[in-house]
């Protein structure tokens, strides 16, 4: 049962690792940006779970504020950081975004304080149930069915409606935005609305499986992301989620079988950088 | 001199040493890395260990320079065979990595680092000395390269690879050699760090440097090493200069990088270039 | 003395046949026009004689030597020249730079050479010739990100020029210029191809290319359909239909 339990383990964190992954697939498919401070986003969404459950009493109203504060967040950071910078190379845009990770980590840290902030009552990490021999707890169950539902409802938008078909179509080739009648700049804040919102819910989500929210919180996490969107072949969604799940997999066995050479947080770019030598294109990209 | 002025102008050097030579990767050559920390990293621990073994200073840093750089020619493989986003990437990767690896190796101290490094026999003064005269070569190695036919052709690569192909330039080997000399450079600054300090450690060697670099390389403005040189003369003196500065050290990092890609992309050395074009034609 | 020999290349892209069995030579003093309707592989055949692409079959020789697996880079030592559909000037750089960095081929084509050498005067008053050559004379000193397209186009044929090129194939060099400028690019090029020049024109622009060229290719479906002197081509009832009746879809678009 203990390689079922890491098995399991390891999907969980790749599932946190897609809600976190899709938002910057969708950036860099549209924009060609490196949205760094994606991450940000997600700690934000982090800290407001935490404020609003600890000032109301319910994790859920904190959540779902979460995921609307940053959402807004996110169309906000469109607007007014990366928009001017299209006319300039990509790197400027990185640049500017990794300028804005360290610049909100370090505001997190000054206002809440470097020990973070913790729930004052979240009862939920340690109600541990039996299912089949397999031990979970309550958020891991959470953290499955939430995924599980936004990445189906994701796939169904994109696959059976009409403006979801246009938007992947843009996201996959912006030309074609055009072509579609669809209004490229309105698919631009619909990424940025979207992937913010699936950031924050991983971020608070996180924040209650640790119990614990801290101002770096979104540091690594963040890095692993892009090393998944950049393993799932950049801008390709499919690839991305694929991605996300095999590196929860390699984490969480890695972890117990080279964890006394490299930490856990290593592994996942060793990973990357082993695939990328293999294949330069990504684990599911094509030839260019 | 003060004990203290030694030690600040010892920084200095090694930060000129270290944003000069990622100039050389990003801004000459358009390679933008986010892992010269970690070179740098290797270069400090290569030196340490052949100093704690016994072996003279000058062995020690150019083992240093050339562990340095012998990591970044690996590096520079990736970015032979990878997409310019892919690359970014991978340097972050191997940011992490280093220290991932290095704070796992018993022989390297672990957690816990190299301490009880023997000492360049210098002095604090002759240290500082030294550091500085090789941060002058540093420079003066820009300088030349920049004006030769290597840095002309750095810049067609930077420009677009594409179209330096189309004019018989080997574009993989100039990138595997912006990378190899610049990433020897900064095995080197480690060496000169390693001596600097006497005691190092995984966590002098993080992501974060490596985006400190990267904020001297932007906000000196990518290709202009005066540029370069002056941002890191700033950004290593201002927080030295005001106390309240370093608690909000990266508040204050993060912002101005925001505020110079935002407002002035090229960095100091773009506004110098649009204010003295602007009085020529006053 | 055949400069340029394209022997039964093939290439396919996922299960699309790009290019069937193409075979063509051309002749040292040439000046041979392709043509095709888009989509014909004329893009894809430039790409496998730049050395970007590899075919699946075939070789691709130059002056006689088997190139089909060497980088672009090598090719260009060889004596190919390419410009660019769209304008690849390096934006950093006086339009007199450009052409001066393309003008010591032989110093950066070594890296270490090019680390000990840093006089220029020679290869920019080389640059200066072949922009005068070009009708860029003037210009030297200006930054190309200030130029317009026509001058763009111009440049990209003196940084071919400057490579003492014993081939030069031109992508496209009249697309997106007025009448009258295309006019006196192609016045350009056949002043270089009288001077002995070898020289291979893909172009849209009939028009132009049926009064410089003095041979005309004719790629469609990825298949070479007619080969000849640029009248008789163009009354060639197959390329008519396959050129001209497409190149209406073309103009419409």
């Amino acid at each position: 049962m203990y390689y079922v339990d890491l098995f399991l383990n390891g999907l969980i964190f790749g599932s946190m690792y897609a809600l976190m992954a899709i938002g910057l697939t969708l950036v860099y498919g549209l924009l060609r940006i490196l949205h760094i401070s994606h991450a940000a986003v997600y700690a934000l969404g982090a800290f407001i779970t935490v404020i609003v459950a600890n000032a109301t009493g319910s994790i859920a109203l904190g959540m779902l504020v979460a995921v609307v504060v940053s959402a807004i967040f996110g169309m906000g950071v469109y607007r007014v950081l990366y928009q001017p910078m299209l006319r300039y190379p990509p790197y400027v845009a990185m640049i500017a975004s990794i300028g804005l990770l360290i610049f909100m980590e370090d505001a997190f840290r000054i206002i809440f304080g470097e020990q973070g902030l913790t729930f004052t009552r979240n009862p939920y990490p340690t109600q541990i149930h039996n299912l089949f021999g397999i031990t979970i707890n309550t958020v891991q169950i959470a953290m499955i069915v939430l995924s599980t539902i936004c990445l189906v409802a994701l796939a169904l938008f994109t696959t059976r409606t009409r403006m979801g078909i246009a938007w992947r179509a843009t996201v996959s080739n912006p030309t074609i935005a055009t072509s579609f009648g669809v209004d490229a700049i309105k698919v631009r804040y619909l990424n940025f609305m979207i992937g913010s919102a699936l950031a924050a819910l991983a971020g608070g989500l996180i924040a209650l499986l640790n119990n614990f929210v801290e101002p770096t919180m979104g540091f690594v996490v963040s890095y692993k992301a892009l090393a998944i969107i950049v393993l799932g072949g950049l801008g390709s969604m499919r690839g991305t989620l694929i991605a996300a799940l095999a590196l929860g997999l390699v984490e969480s066995f890695g972890t117990i079988w080279v964890g006394s050479y490299l930490d856990r947080d290593a592994l996942a770019f060793l990973f990357l950088i082993i695939v990328l030598m293999v294949r330069p294109q990504g684990l599911t990209g094509a030839h260019a | 001199m003060t004990l203290y002025a030694y030690s600040l102008l010892s920084i200095l050097g090694i930060n000129i040493m270290l944003a000069t030579s990622l100039n050389l990767i990003s801004g000459f050559c358009g390679q933008f890395s986010l892992g010269h920390g970690a070179f740098y990293g290797a270069g400090a621990y290569a030196a340490a260990l052949c100093a704690v073994a016994g072996y003279p200073v000058p062995v020690a840093l150019l083992v240093g320079a050339l562990v340095g750089g012998a990591l970044g020619f690996v590096v520079g493989f990736a970015s032979v065979r990878l997409r310019e986003d892919f690359l970014v990437v991978t340097t972050i990767g191997v940011s992490f990595l280093f220290v991932g690896f290095v704070r796992k190796q018993k022989w390297l101290g672990a957690e816990m680092g190299i301490s009880k490094i023997p000492a360049s026999g210098l002095g604090p003064e002759g240290n500082a000395i030294m550091i500085l005269l090789f941060a002058a070569a540093t420079i003066a190695l820009c300088l030349y390269l920049n004006r030769s036919w290597l840095g002309f052709a750095f810049r067609a690569v930077g420009d677009d690879e594409q179209a330096a192909r189309t004019i018989a330039i080997p574009v993989s080997t100039y990138k595997l050699l912006a990378f190899t000399i610049g990433t020897a450079v900064a095995g080197l600054a480690g060496g000169l760090y390693t001596y600097f300090t006497q005691f190092i450690v995984p966590d002098s060697f993080t992501f974060i440097l490596s985006v400190t670099l990267m904020a001297m390389v932007v906000i000196g403005g990518l290709g202009s090493t005066w540029g370069v040189v002056i941002a890191a003369i700033i950004l290593t003196l201002l927080p030295e200069a005001f106390r309240f500065i370093n608690d909000y050290r990266l508040l204050i990092y993060g912002g101005v990088l925001m505020l110079v890609m935002r407002f002035a992309p090229g960095g100091l050395a773009g506004i110098a270039t649009s204010v003295t074009r602007r009085l020529r034609k006053a | 003395m055949t400069t340029l020999h394209v022997e039964s290349v093939s290439i396919r892209f996922g299960g699309v046949q790009a290019l069937t069995d193409v075979n063509f030579s051309v002749q040292k003093g040439e000046f041979v026009g392709l043509i095709g309707p888009n989509g014909a592989g004329k893009t894809t055949l430039l790409k496998i004689i730049a050395g970007i692409l590899t075919p699946d079959t075939g070789r691709v020789m130059l002056e006689g030597e088997d190139v089909t697996r060497l980088p672009t880079a090598k090719r260009v030592r060889k004596g190919l020249a390419i410009t660019h559909q769209i304008v690849r000037p390096f934006r950093s750089m006086t339009t007199l730079d450009n052409t001066a960095l393309a003008a010591g081929y032989k110093i950066t084509s070594n890296p270490l050479t090019a680390a000990f050498h840093w006089r220029r005067s020679q290869q920019s008053a080389r640059a200066a010739e072949m922009l005068a050559k070009v009708g860029l004379a003037g210009l030297e000193d200006r930054d190309v990100s200030a130029l317009p397209l026509g001058n763009l186009k111009r440049l990209e044929v003196a940084r071919a020029l400057a490579l003492d090129p014993s081939i030069i194939i031109l992508d496209e060099p009249l697309a997106g210029l007025n009448h009258r400028e295309a006019e006196r690019q192609a016045d350009t090029l056949a002043a270089l191809n009288a001077e002995g020049l070898t020289i291979v024109l893909i172009e849209h622009n009939l028009r132009e290319l049926v009064r410089v060229s003095k041979r005309l290719l004719v790629l469609d479906g990825g298949k070479m359909i007619a080969d000849g002197e640029p009248e008789h081509v163009m009354s060639d009832p197959a390329v008519r239909e396959a050129y001209v009746g497409k190149a209406d879809d073309h103009a419409a678009a």
